[in-house]
């Protein structure tokens, strides 16, 4: 190939060269960051929560004023709830994964006095199955029975459950390397209630109300207890695609039981999560767009100064097909010019990718670039280069010989 | 002259459309990245309140038990109800306040206003001054009504005008909150600062402003609902007793110093109180206290979104791949008419008079790319609103945010104009017209 | 080694039919130096790109070194200039940011000779030309002169068989025009035809054959003692 020419003649003419390889290198540090960020915030917004998401949603009241027998209200309105048509099951909860909003404990361990293990955990707690509700599954041990319950009362004091349920994520942090994680079942599990509670059983995942990323967006456990407050917080499960008139209908009858309620709240799971991860799908969707610009920006570029190249060298070019260019050497000539200044600007780029995601790791927490979003970046240059080429390159190629006789 | 060369930059504007139309979009889409990004970012880490957020103080006592201590080392970032109360009846700075978010129901008059939830603040009444709070009407409550903690309520005006109607007096009237009785005695005037810095922990930093304001005492008689973090080492005993005696952290505590420089006195007097504690078996951790000036607490606080600043990152390299591009695009226009040039030039043009020339069409492209690029980044910032509500009220672009958008898209096409500029200014008038 | 029977050229735009070329009779012998003559807009220019392969004729027939051309495909077309043909220009015509070794190695390039057959190639023709001496040279630091012996290097190093040049003096003063004619002259004496397109008489008078072109007719001169004539005419 006619490498060695092509690059002596990029050297006597460098303005334009590096003017695309300045914007190929630029491009790259910021498609290859930009994908990996985009792949990241996508993926982070698509973990499972754990349950079973199409057919939840969760109804939240605020009283008025004092309610006199919260805990007769809570047992009204959840047979109301159960009664209606297309429910499957429905609980009290103390919290829901994803709201961004709930309770924790820190401190947890298998061993007693360990109070700074520095492990935390999302604290759900119900008296009812949320197995059953939130439709988890449980991998080892067993489910609440009724008389797991115990009944908590802020104003007088408070209730001491015996027994907890884990996630799997929970369950790994408290024994890490531990391959069967069934062991832990009938274990002591200390600080996530007053007093030590048994481990019965081990749920696969139950994601927290803040769904970090990483493995404590999964530590959670669930306590069997009965909340006696004027807090009325619901969820309910419906039978597959009934889920919307299920909610309308719960939220009509449950502001008929009574008048001195006001509905806070009341979002399908579809809701919670997207409000969740609207930052996250925001972002991706700005640094789609930005990437998607940048890559119709770099390619108008290119096409504009080969344009402009292939204006100025129109002469040479004829005087290439009067010596016996094809038109295929031709479009080949323009082809590996690219190539060459892509590659130089890939290079450079690298070097930036490099750069960018250095300070994007060091300030911002972003993690590291993968090897191999920078070697698909590159390969976008590369496509992108000669896809913007291509163009003026054929037109080039119809540069016709005999331009190389005309005087002016 | 430089009317003459405007013309001419408009004229040729008309040349080449579609190199024209691709710089013009590229400089538009670049400046439109930037100053979205620059304008949430701003938003984010601008001073709240500029005049005195070197004098207004954020205070962090440790009060944890041995043993719990957070990886940090730093403080729990709110206060437990004994320090707070401690504090605040000391009354050591010109102005204090605690503050806690709190919710409540409120049931309208108007029989065609159904109960809502709303949020609201439990404060001192100095919080109004510190602030700078704007009042319409009435006025904050007295010394006195704090220490009673009284029946009596601060609304915003959106709060009025959904309860009264617009431009309807409220000073004076009832307020049934959460089946209570209140008296208004104060209406806000509009008042959204960003971040809403006085209220950085167990709240949205953004937006949500608080809708009515109680005294803090009247808030605790009442047993208030408490919206915010609350932080226990240990489980308070029952009741709302129990909680107010409890080492839960819930409260939040600014004071008003009388200059900068009074902040190492007040820590001082923190030393004192805690030293005091101790003697009461209480505060057993080494004194470790905080009293930060309000940026520094913002940036403790890491009030700074990390996506917005790489978003930030990335759109500013975005704008400089796009400069790039209009260096290259602008080389392509201007290197298409060296025989215009070599005719100017033989007609006497000096290579300055070139020069201003060619600079000022690329101003020209600069002044339609920001045009376009102020569409853009409305058009953007209304597709954020849209679409990430906590952040909706930072998207507002001001006037600042116009002219430094007008600034950045002429520098931005100046200084790429000034590579092909001087390269036009190299064609010699000879060479040229031989040519020809 | 060039023959044209009833070789025509018409241009066609949409309106309008130009007829530069009405039915060339011509019939050029190996070794002969053919000076082709006519005023401005003759056709002067179109015989010679149509000899040179640079464009199609639209009707007759044209034999180069025995192949019939009419009906070849671009690609054959280019292969055949690049192998049996060798172009000077009035403007010479170099890449100006290629070094004379490079210049000269474009056609070679294009014939697909291996690095060493072009390289003995490139410095044999520049040292028949006399400018061994600037091989990484650049052509903007040479006189008009050698840049014009320069593409000559160009256009022999693929040895072929008839060298076309178009004005090849035009650009040049009268002592470096005069030196390129002799050049000419000697690469004529070893063997290679040459058909020359020029409106300096002097310089026709200098060929042993003129052929005059006007109006897209041509009128044959074999004496070298007619070369006053065609200056008249």
């Amino acid at each position: 190939m006619e490498v060695r020419p092509i690059l002596s003649t990029l050297f006597r003419n460098k303005t334009a060269p590096l003017l695309i390889a300045a914007q190929v290198a630029l491009t790259l540090a910021i498609v290859a960051n930009s994908l990996y960020i985009i792949r990241e915030r996508l993926a982070s917004a698509a973990r499972p929560s754990g349950i079973d998401e199409p057919n939840i949603g969760w109804i939240n009241l605020s009283p008025i004023g004092e309610v006199a027998d919260p805990k007769t209200l809570q047992d009204i309105d959840l047979n109301a709830i159960r009664t209606i048509p297309g429910v499957k099951s429905a609980a009290w909860v103390n919290m829901m994964p994803l709201t961004q909003s709930g309770w924790s404990s820190g401190g947890m361990s298998l061993k007693e006095g360990d109070d700074n293990s520095g492990l935390g955990s999302a604290h759900y707690f119900s008296p009812d199955s949320l197995i059953d509700t939130l439709g988890v599954k449980l991998i080892a041990g067993r489910d609440f029975t009724p008389d797991d319950v115990f009944e908590h009362d802020p104003d007088q004091g408070s209730a001491l459950p015996k027994s907890v349920i884990i996630t799997k994520a929970l369950a790994e942090a408290l024994k890490p390397g531990e391959t069967e994680l069934g062991k832990l079942v009938g274990q002591r599990l200390f600080n996530a209630a007053e007093q030590p509670v048994t481990i019965i059983g081990i749920i696969e995942r139950l994601q927290t109300p803040w769904s970090n990323a990483g493995s404590d967006g999964e530590q959670s456990y669930i306590l069997p207890i009965r909340y006696v407050t004027g807090s009325f917080q619901y969820a309910v499960r419906s039978e597959p695609g009934q889920l919307e008139r299920v909610m309308k209908e719960a939220s009509e009858t449950l502001a008929k039981l009574r008048s001195d309620r006001v509905l806070n709240s009341q979002r399908t799971f579809a809701e919670i999560r997207a409000s969740r991860y609207a930052n996250e799908l925001l972002m991706a969707g700005l640094l789609i767009a930005v990437t998607v610009f940048l890559l119709l920006i770099t390619a108008s570029g290119i096409v504009g100064l080969s344009s402009l190249w292939v204006n100025q060298r129109r002469k040479q070019i004829g005087v290439r097909r009067a010596l016996g260019a094809r038109r295929i050497d031709v479009i080949r000539y323009f082809l590996v010019e690219n190539m060459l200044i892509t590659t130089g600007g890939v290079l450079i780029g690298l070097v930036l990718t490099l750069a960018l995601n250095q300070v994007l790791v060091r300030q911002m927490e972003v993690p590291r670039l993968p090897i191999e979003y920078i070697g698909f970046g590159m390969v976008i240059m590369w496509l992108l280069g000669v896809a913007s080429v291509l163009g003026p390159a054929l037109r080039a190629a119809r540069v016709p010989p005999a331009v190389a006789t005309r005087t002016v | 002259m430089f009317f003459y060369y405007l013309k001419l930059g408009a004229v040729n504007l008309k040349r080449n459309p579609i190199i024209t139309a691709l710089m013009v979009i590229t400089l538009a889409v670049g400046v439109a990245a930037a100053m979205t990004t620059l304008t949430i970012l701003r938003g984010m880490s601008g001073d709240p309140i500029p005049h005195k957020s070197d004098r207004l103080f954020y205070v962090q006592i440790d009060s944890g038990p041995i043993g719990r201590e957070s990886a940090s080392g730093d403080p729990d970032p709110q206060l437990t109800y004994a320090d707070t109360m401690n504090l605040w009846r000391a009354a050591k700075a010109p102005r204090q306040t605690p503050l806690m978010g709190t919710s409540g129901t409120i049931s309208p008059e108007r029989k065609d206003l159904a109960p809502f939830l709303t949020t609201g603040l439990a404060v001192g009444s100095d919080f109004f001054t510190m602030f700078d709070v704007p009042m319409l009407e009435g006025q904050a409550w007295t010394g006195a009504q704090d220490k009673a903690g009284a029946d009596v309520v601060v609304i915003t005006r959106a709060l009025r005008n959904r309860m009264f109607g617009e431009n309807q007096s409220a000073v004076g009237k009832r307020l049934t909150l959460s089946q209570r009785e209140l008296t208004i005695v104060g209406v806000l005037d509009t008042w959204n600062p960003l971040p809403k810095f006085y209220r950085l922990v167990g709240s949205n930093r953004y937006g949500n402003h608080e809708d009515y304001f109680v005294p803090i005492e009247y808030a605790v008689r009442v047993e208030s609902g408490i919206e915010g973090q609350v932080s226990c080492t240990s489980r308070p005993d029952p009741g709302f007793k129990g909680f107010l005696d409890s080492d839960c952290t819930w409260l939040q505590y600014w004071v008003e110093l009388g200059r900068a420089d009074d902040r190492q006195g007040y820590l001082d007097y923190l030393g004192a109180y805690v030293d005091e504690q101790k003697k009461l078996d209480r505060l057993p951790r080494p004194i470790n206290n905080r009293v930060s000036d309000v940026m520094a607490w913002m940036e403790r606080q890491g009030v700074i979104d990390n996506d917005t600043v790489v978003a930030t990152w990335l759109a500013f390299a975005f704008l400089g791949v796009c400069l790039v591009n209009t260096v290259g695009l602008l080389l392509a226009k201007f290197s298409a008419r060296p025989g215009e040039i070599g005719v100017r030039r033989a007609l006497g043009a000096s290579r300055s008079e070139i020069f201003s020339q060619f600079l000022t069409e690329a101003g020209v492209i600069g002044l339609v790319g920001a045009g376009l690029g102020i569409a853009l980044t409305i058009a953007a910032l209304a597709y954020v609103r849209q679409y990430a509500q906590d952040i909706a009220l930072l998207t507002e672009m001001d006037l600042v945010m116009l002219f430094a958008t007008i600034a950045i898209s002429l520098t931005a096409a100046l200084g790429a104009g000034l590579l092909p500029t001087w390269r036009a200014c190299q064609v010699l008038p000879a060479a040229q017209l031989k040519s020809q | 080694m060039i023959r044209m029977n009833k070789l025509s050229k018409v241009y066609r735009t949409h309106m309008i039919e130009t007829h530069a070329l009405r039915g060339i009779e011509i019939d050029v012998q190996p070794g002969e130096f053919v000076a082709v003559t006519g005023p401005s807009g003759s056709g002067k220019t179109t015989f010679l790109n149509i000899a040179g392969l640079l464009e199609e004729h639209t009707g007759g027939d044209y034999f180069l070194d025995g192949v019939n051309v009419t009906g070849l495909n671009d690609n054959q077309r280019s292969r055949l200039r690049n192998e049996k043909l060798g172009f000077i220009f009035q403007g010479f015509n170099l890449i100006p940011d290629l070094n004379l070794f490079d210049n000269v190695d474009v056609p070679l390039r294009y014939r697909g000779f291996n690095a060493a057959e072009r390289r003995r190639r490139i410095e044999e023709a520049l040292a028949q030309v006399g400018l061994s001496a600037r091989i990484k040279h650049y052509p903007s630091e040479l006189s008009g002169g050698q840049q014009q012996r320069v593409a000559i290097a160009r256009a022999l190093a693929g040895s072929p068989k008839v060298l076309l040049a178009d004005e090849p003096t035009g650009n040049l003063d009268t002592q470096m025009a005069r030196g390129v004619m002799e050049l000419l002259e000697e690469i004529n004496a070893r063997g290679t035809t040459i058909l020359m397109v020029t409106h300096d008489p002097e310089l026709a008078a200098r060929a042993a054959r003129n052929v005059h072109i006007v109006d897209g007719l041509v009128t044959d001169f074999v004496r070298r003692e007619a070369a006053s004539l065609v200056a008249v005419a």
